[in-house]
């Protein structure tokens, strides 16, 4: 008597088709609240309070001498100065093309830093015309660390250990709110 | 005897295969998408609005702004909360220049020209709301006062105004009590 022959190769097995297609509208209905929660522009800030000064501060800034840096900006050029003379002037003259030299500005403003490491405050003088495209230049100039910059440390306070500055002067004031130049 | 109910006919009949749509390379699309999507979602908590036609500086400045009142100034108009509450005097050196070239009309200023009066006015307004709601709100600082205004104001410019704007705008802001400002601007693509 012959032997039965093996069902095995005969049996076919049902293929398992995964049902894709409740998540496929989990997803269709993902990706269109995405679409339209997100915000595809992207806006920062840079914090400025508006200036007070007193008498009182005045006669205190007049007895300590502080470094009240002071950037002004003028059609030609840009100036780097102390009314307290804590630092010598620099004048850093536009670009060929009349646009301002960033990279010079910065790097005289990281030399300024290194001299007075715990200041944090600069007062900004633009001219009239200036336009908000280069006020906001100047203030990331003014404000913002790139990675190309030789490294800065501080002591923290609390902790007493060196810490990398991640801001230059973070603290930006308007200074001829009042006049007309 | 009818040929559709014969054997022969019921044994060369032919099952209809079911149609299957493949959706699995359709899922290998949706899920990329979805991913950038995730990826480039913003979770910032403000809803701050541009107007068509802006154009707005780029900056490095890591800090994303809270929501506060906001004024929009382009070089033809100022727009306070999305109200409209001035028009510049647009010149002849405007027309087809790059470089804007605008000025106020001269009602619209007084204290010698720093002062922008229907801003002051949507401003102050615009404190004597936030006061008023403040006041009926239940929260309250450790001495049980309601909390102060924090007199904060983020200003959205065209990169063409000028600072004489700005300036005159910071001036308005700060004599209607608003005291900080929040110069705001695109961020710059890492």
């Amino acid at each position: 008597m012959l032997k039965r022959p093996s069902s095995r190769r005969k049996t076919k097995h049902a293929e398992l088709t995964l049902n894709l297609v409740p998540i496929l509208d989990a997803m269709v209905t993902l990706i269109a609240f995405l679409l339209f929660s997100m915000s595809f522009l992207v806006l920062v800030h840079i914090e400025s309070p508006f200036p007070t000064a007193s008498t009182k501060d005045l006669e205190q800034k007049l007895k300590e001498k502080p470094l009240q840096l002071t950037v002004s900006l003028h059609e030609k050029d840009v100036e780097i100065w102390s009314p307290f003379e804590r630092i010598k002037p620099k004048v850093i003259p536009n670009q060929a093309d009349g646009t301002l030299d960033l990279k010079a500005f910065h790097a005289a403003l990281i030399e300024v830093k290194q001299k007075f490491m715990p200041e944090t405050k600069v007062v900004l003088v633009p001219y009239a015309t200036a336009t908000y495209d280069i006020l906001i230049s100047v203030m990331d100039s003014m404000r913002v660390l790139t990675p190309t910059d030789p490294p800065m440390f501080q002591k923290n306070e609390k902790t007493g250990i060196d810490e990398p500055l991640k801001l230059l002067f973070p603290e930006v004031v308007y200074g001829n709110l009042l006049g007309s130049s | 005897m009818p040929f559709y109910r014969s054997i022969r006919f019921r044994r060369g009949r032919h099952k209809a295969q079911p149609f299957e749509l493949q959706l699995t390379s359709m899922m290998d699309v949706l899920v990329i998408i979805l991913v950038f999507l995730l990826k480039s979602y913003s979770t910032s908590t403000n809803n701050f609005t541009t107007l068509p036609g802006m154009k707005i500086p780029i900056s490095e400045s890591p800090d994303i702004p809270p929501d506060s009142l906001s004024v929009i100034v382009t070089p033809e108009s100022v727009t306070f909360e999305s109200e409209r509450v001035l028009d510049f005097v647009q010149s002849a050196a405007s027309v087809g220049s790059t470089e804007a070239a605008y000025s106020f009309k001269p009602t619209d200023l007084d204290e010698g020209g720093r002062r922008i009066v229907p801003l002051y006015d949507a401003l102050v307004k615009a404190r004597e709301k936030s006061e008023l709601l403040r006041t009926k709100s239940k929260a309250r600082d450790a001495e049980g006062k309601p909390l102060p205004f924090d007199g904060i104001l983020a200003i959205q410019a065209d990169k063409r105004v000028h600072y004489d704007t700005i300036r005159r705008i910071m001036y308005t802001a700060a004599t209607a009590g608003f005291r900080i400002f929040r110069f705001l601007a695109l961020r710059k693509d890492v």
